[in-house]
């Protein structure tokens, strides 16, 4: 995804645009809609290309019913009857992600509204465009009146769908279906609207273009969300479930299942955690320890730090500082050779100091670098100023166009985004309010007696 | 607007001892109004004293602006090719030339006189903020200096 718009949805009222990059990080004081933003992203990652109504209660970002999520216009005005999100895409799902200096495509535009539906919230309209083809379907859930409007280079047409037959669980479900089949259904009943012409086949093959692939079927991955809190480390741990849940309880057994089941792999995971593990200062090795002899037993994880020449002791998790089972769910999905291709996190410094805030820091543009897209809410200076060195001074492929700083600002009862860039000497770019880190600067200012 | 502080008068807007005019100056950057450029050697001059960790700060939150260091260094090259400047800052004029910044905050004459030389920075002509005459009181030429519009402070890169 590389561009947001948000209207009328929890805090924010006007339309809000933010730029997203291969590498993005959310700021801004608490309560200023960072977490809301990402579970938009979420839900429309699953209409758009899963097909299934978003739940806006699904952890870690459980925003309540449709009355807790639309924006509240004060007063007599009430609620908002809608609220909308949008999103543009140069790339679908899977593929690697256009890096800065590739050929710039033109992006897809895809946007939903919702409306209430008893107490939560339902697409209303989708419409996805690209270029001068677009469809639109519009639903009316009173009437149970459906209308698919699309439209190319030489017209515009319409259908209008009967849905009297459809139970209400059926219309939910046919409201999200691909947009693919909707015009499958259509494709022989489109009326000309404003003097088009008749449509052709010519007309047909484009829109049936525009809405394949990842909007014509179902993408099976989903972005990873992590919560703001990982799991309790264990001193024992049993085999468990391992589907990616959003603090993290997974990790230990997808170490393990690795450990015992994929030593090829392992020896790279490893790898990877060792060199963060020392980059960080958090540890040095790691390894998995089974306690039984089947390898469906219960096995313990642990560290080792050493110190000069001497190797130190392994160390149980449960027994080293909590930074390290903070960080491990964190870096382990970042690891995974089959990582989500859109991350999710929430301020993934807590617990750690400043030293292993700043390595993460490098480790989110190696990521990014490598084609997950990562979008990052985050309080850490460190992290901020890590990321902007390393692409400052060319240590990881990432440009400076492939990062994205969305600043959130609380204006009144609303909240703004700022969506600001880095240039290549590192300087902060874009449309920066008077008010940006001025708590920064004021502390600043009074540390330096000033 | 584009504003450059020499190493020489950083004690007066950073110290412990802050001058009247120097604390006006500092205020008027903190603010964001006077938008400081930094670059090259300076970054290291300036990063060596108070001025360094509110540089660090301010960077961050786009109230200082760090130039391109080969850009930088290809301009002083050029000026000490050709030569023409009595100072020993060529570092300073380079970083007005890159930058288009046309206030210096400093009290060396030599270099006071290399800023107002038409033939090193022109377009508009650099200004000086300077308090070896009012011993860091803040006169009437500073508040003329800190009201100037954009247009006066902010020139096209030579």
């Amino acid at each position: 995804m590389d561009r947001i718009t948000l209207k009328n949805f929890r805090c924010f009222h006007e339309e809000q645009t933010a730029r997203l990059a291969p590498l993005t990080l959310l700021v801004g004081e608490n309560s200023t809609g960072k977490t809301s933003f990402m579970s938009m992203i979420r839900a429309l990652w699953d209409v758009a290309y899963r097909h299934e109504v978003p739940d806006f209660k699904e952890e870690p970002y459980d925003l309540g019913s449709f009355d807790e999520i639309v924006y509240n216009l004060g007063g007599k005005k009430g609620k908002a009857g809608t609220f909308e999100a949008g999103f543009d895409s140069a790339t679908r799902p899977g593929r690697k992600l256009r890096l800065s200096k590739t050929n710039t495509t033109q992006a897809y535009h895809f946007e939903v509204a919702f409306a209430k539906d008893e107490t939560v919230p339902i697409p209303v309209r989708r419409h996805l465009a690209y270029e001068k083809l677009w469809i639109k379907e519009f639903f009316e859930p009173k009437n149970r009146n459906c209308q698919l409007c699309v439209g190319t280079e030489r017209g515009s047409w319409e259908f209008q769908f009967d849905l009297q037959r459809y139970s209400p669980l059926d219309l939910t479900h046919y409201r999200v279906e691909p947009l693919f089949y909707s015009l499958m259904k259509a494709r022989d009943g489109l009326v000309p609207l404003n003097g088009s012409k008749k449509i052709v086949e010519r007309d047909l093959e484009q829109l049936f273009d525009l809405c394949s692939e990842s909007f014509g079927i179902r993408v099976e991955k989903r972005p990873y969300a992590s919560a703001p809190v990982r799991s309790r480390p264990r001193r024992t741990y049993d085999p468990a479930r391992m589907s990616p849940d959003p603090e993290g309880e997974y990790v230990p057994m997808y170490l393990a299942n690795v450990y015992l089941r994929h030593k090829e792999i392992w020896g790279s995971l490893k790898n990877k955690l060792e060199n963060f593990g020392k980059a960080s200062g958090l540890f040095d090795e790691i390894s998995i320890l089974p306690l039984g002899k089947i390898d469906s037993g219960p096995f313990q994880i642990r560290v080792r730090k050493s110190g000069g020449r001497r190797k130190g002791l392994w160390r149980n998790l449960v027994d080293v500082g909590y930074g390290v089972s903070q960080v491990l769910p964190v870096i382990t999905e970042l690891f995974r050779q089959d990582t989500a291709p859109l991350v999710l996190l929430q301020q993934p410094e807590v617990h750690l100091h400043p030293s292993a805030q700043a390595a993460l820091g490098s480790l989110f543009c190696q990521t990014a670098a490598q084609g997950s897209q990562l979008i990052i809410e985050t309080h850490s200076d460190y992290i901020l100023d890590r990321v902007r060195m390393d692409v400052r001074d060319g240590s990881v492929p990432l440009k400076p166009d492939d990062v994205s700083i969305l600043f959130f600002e609380r204006r009144a009862q609303d909240v703004c985004i700022h969506s600001l860039r880095l240039d290549k000497e590192g300087n902060i770019l874009g449309d920066v309010p008077p008010n940006y880190r001025n708590f920064f600067m004021q502390e600043t200012q009074r540390s330096l007696g000033l | 607007m584009g504003s450059i502080l020499d190493r020489n008068v950083a004690p007066e807007v950073f110290g412990p001892d802050r001058t009247e005019a120097g604390k006006k100056f500092f205020d008027w950057i903190n603010a964001g109004a006077g938008r400081l450029v930094v670059g090259g050697k300076l970054i290291k001059e300036l990063a060596s004293t108070k001025a360094g960790e509110w540089v660090k700060q301010a960077i961050l939150s786009k109230r200082v602006k760090i130039l391109d260091k080969a850009k930088v260094n290809t301009s002083v090259n050029k000026l000490q090719d050709e030569g023409g400047f009595k100072s020993d800052d060529p570092h300073i004029v380079a970083l007005a030339q890159v930058s288009g910044a046309r206030l210096l905050y400093s009290n060396d004459k030599k270099l006071q006189q290399d800023f107002k030389n038409k033939k090193l920075i022109d377009q508009p002509r650099g200004k000086v903020y300077s308090t070896i005459s009012g011993g860091g009181k803040f006169e009437d030429s500073h508040k003329r200096l800190l009201r100037l519009k954009k247009k006066d402070l902010c020139g096209v890169p030579q």
